[in-house]
């Protein structure tokens, strides 16, 4: 093993020399591509094998990702690259197949709805067909089950299932010996998605108890109350996994809360970009572009990435909400705040994310 | 250079503004498909040349593989590298077309190209002192430069200059003219020979030591094409170079008429300091476009194969607002280049009396 690690390591030191790049295998990509686009080495490859209809805004895709790609665990996402009008686009999505059926046979499957304006999942929906390649990273990301097994509640809402219909599948299949409940929010009976493989779950795997609840199907709303929490059995003593937007979370983490549920056994994952009350600080300053000689000031809210844009850059970046960590870049002074957490940086050299930072007072960047 | 008032300025800022706006929202597709087109040739160039090189016992194959070695040099230096590292791409958002991260097939490291040439070249354009492309600090080309007797050589040094031109353009950046008069040490320059060794003897160690010797039986041949094809490349691209800027009528400027200069003034030294040249659209590809000069030296980071469909436009402008517009058959921009070399390598007194020498000059 380490003989083989030896010879590539000299290998990618000759194909650096030979083609003045760091991912050496990929300079022969653009004729691989056209021989067969499975064959592109700069990302993982992956082609869209199958697509279904799960509601009237739903698709799932099924993709068979490239031999190298190294498998996830359930509940992980990745990120996924496209191209759209000559414009490479990130975003991250959750897996919502089971490891199972990757390691069977080579497929995965993302579900994804259509988001309101959404660039790219509009596009997923009115342009990827079967056939179609796309780029594909490794899994990320640790809402993942708990292993040894102890009661779980998932609370998920809208396309939040995705994640947790890889976990529950997971669970499943391996016959996981606690107590699993799922409440899954939906806004109305119509837009369930995967209805009839929850169902099935719930009939061959009795230790999942499956509650849907529309909240719209009514007059007036019917949001998560405390009510829902109190039919779940053991709630303190289980591991809670909230996915959906964030109205659901909110309210959830609230009630679990007043419930005396402990922070630690509370597991997040978001789908769209959280946002931190920032209402409270004074935001923007000027930000000062090193490498780009530009030096701009900015009001308010605006992130690196937008205010560098602003400005006439181009900084590299990927998914825009503080998943993939594309647009990392370093920060030589100054003091941003982490739209995703509110935390405030030092104000020394560091790493941050343009996509995600709001500079508070003048920050300059190495872009 | 044309005298203009500050209103007259703006106004030309505002109308080549227009241009570059309508190019910038209108970039998509076409443009992708464009690149990837070209660096498909590239790579189908360079990996025959390499292929075929071996062959080159036979005479026409050598030919054959070192002219294709050759473009395709060519080609991703001037059309893929130049232009990939303007920025001409970031807006692609793909990693391996982004202008701070390229590395080109060329002795100068893209670190030092992006600051000598994006940077220094391209914001001091023909500022005499200020703008080292002009004459490389090897060549006197205007008279803001006192002659002395070793001008009189210039001619070698512009041939050697063209023979070694990827040599003296990584070397660019060692200003060795300031060590010589002791502006700068030659410790400062440290990590800058450090990368310059690093990268020419990459670019060496590949193309004069690795694919001769894996083809051992046939490395003198090898070896040969592949000098052959450096060569190609370095008289190619520092003629198209050299067109761009020191033909006759390209303006030179001084320091003190840029001082606090506004973007308008910018882009009137822009457009009278460079020089375009005319040919078919392999002549354009193969000067990645640099026949275009005075539209890449107005909008150096809009993709270049713009720039033909742009022209017309840039120079509706410079007619409206009375500006010379450099443009000239190769062979009769070249000619002038020559001429203008020649010429100032005389002692003044000599030049002034042969009206056939004057030159464009700083104002």
């Amino acid at each position: 093993m380490l003989a083989r690690d030896n010879q590539s390591t000299a290998l990618q030191w000759l194909g650096k020399q030979l083609f003045n790049r760091e991912d050496p295998a990929a300079f022969f990509d653009p004729l691989l591509e056209r021989v067969n686009p499975m064959w592109i080495q700069e990302y993982t490859p992956a082609r869209v094998e199958q697509i279904l209809q799960e509601t009237s805004d739903t698709k799932t895709f099924v993709l068979k990702p490239a031999r190298r790609w190294q498998g996830f665990e359930a509940g992980q996402h990745v990120n996924i690259c496209i191209e759209i009008d000559g414009i490479r686009r990130n975003r991250t999505f959750s897996l919502s197949s089971s490891p199972i059926l990757w390691q069977t046979q080579r497929l995965i499957s993302l579900t994804i709805k259509r988001l309101p304006g959404g660039l790219v999942t509009n596009w997923l929906h009115d342009h990827l067909d079967v056939g179609a390649v796309l780029g594909l990273g490794e899994a990320f990301g640790d809402f993942t089950v708990p292993d040894p097994a102890r009661p779980v509640l998932f609370i998920a809402g809208g396309s939040g299932i995705t994640p947790v219909l890889s976990q529950l599948e997971t669970m499943a299949a391996q016959d996981y010996r606690a107590p699993v409940s799922l409440l899954y929010y939906v806004r109305t009976s119509e837009d369930v998605i995967a209805g009839e493989k929850l169902e099935a779950l719930a009939a061959r795997y009795p230790a999942l108890s499956l509650s849907i609840i529309p909240t719209h199907d009514e007059a007036s709303p019917r949001y998560l109350s405390d009510g829902d929490l109190a039919k779940v059995p053991g709630l303190n003593g289980r591991q809670i996994f909230l996915c959906g937007p964030k109205g659901l979370m909110d309210l959830a983490g609230e009630l679990l809360q007043s419930r005396g549920v402990r922070e630690r056994d509370i597991h997040c994952t978001f789908f769209s970009a959280p946002q931190a009350n920032l209402e409270n600080q004074a935001l923007g300053g000027q930000v000062q572009f090193a490498q780009s000689n530009i030096e701009v000031g900015s009001e308010g809210d605006a992130n690196l990435l937008e205010i560098a844009e602003a400005a006439g850059l181009t900084p590299r970046h990927g998914c825009r909400m503080g998943i993939c960590h594309q647009c990392s870049c370093r920060k030589t002074s100054g003091t941003v705040i982490n739209r995703l957490t509110g935390q405030k940086s030092g104000p020394g050299e560091e790493n941050v994310q343009l996509c995600v930072s709001v500079p508070q007072g003048p920050v300059s960047i190495d872009v | 250079m044309k005298k203009m008032t500050d209103e007259q300025l703006s106004e030309l800022e505002q109308d080549l503004n227009a241009i570059r706006d309508a190019v910038v929202a209108d970039l998509g597709e076409r443009d992708a498909r464009y690149i990837r087109r070209i660096i498909r040739l590239h790579r189908t160039l360079e990996v025959g040349g390499r292929a075929m090189m071996p062959f080159g016992f036979v005479p026409p194959v050598f030919i054959a593989a070192t002219a294709a070695l050759g473009v395709s040099k060519i080609i991703e230096n001037m059309e893929i590298g130049h232009n990939v590292m303007h920025g001409q791409y970031d807006w692609m958002n793909d990693p391996s077309l982004h202008s701070q991260t390229y590395e080109w097939d060329t002795v100068c490291t893209g670190e030092s190209w992006r600051r000598t040439h994006n940077y220094e070249h391209h914001t001091y354009t023909n500022i005499i002192g200020k703008d080292r492309d002009y004459g490389y600090a090897l060549l006197r080309l205007s008279d803001d430069d006192k002659w002395k007797p070793p001008h009189s050589l210039q001619f070698i040094n512009y041939v050697l200059l063209s023979v070694f031109f990827q040599w003296g353009v990584g070397l660019h950046e060692l200003e060795s003219e300031r060590i010589r008069r002791g502006e700068v040490s030659l410790n400062e320059k440290l990590p800058f020979l450090k990368d310059f060794f690093r990268k020419g003897g990459r670019q060496a160690f590949k193309d004069y030591l690795f694919f001769p010797l894996i083809t051992f039986p046939v490395a003198p041949i090898v070896l040969a094409g592949n000098i052959g094809a450096n060569l190609i490349r370095n008289l190619w691209s520092s003629t198209v170079i050299f067109c761009g800027h020191f033909t006759q009528d390209a303006e030179t400027f001084t320091e003190a008429e840029c001082e606090n200069e506004s973007k308008g003034h910018w882009y009137l030294r822009q457009l009278t300091g460079s020089s375009n040249f005319t040919g078919g659209k392999w002549v354009h590809l193969l000067s990645g476009h640099l026949s275009y000069q005075i539209e890449h030296h107005v909008f150096p980071d809009i993709p270049a194969h713009r720039y033909p469909e742009i022209s017309e436009q840039v120079q509706a402008v410079c007619r409206k607002h009375g500006i010379p517009y450099n443009t000239g058959s190769f062979a009769r921009q070249y000619g002038t280049v020559l001429k203008r070399i020649f010429a100032f390598s005389l002692p003044d007194r000599v030049r002034s009396k042969v009206p056939a020498l004057t030159m464009g000059q700083a104002t």
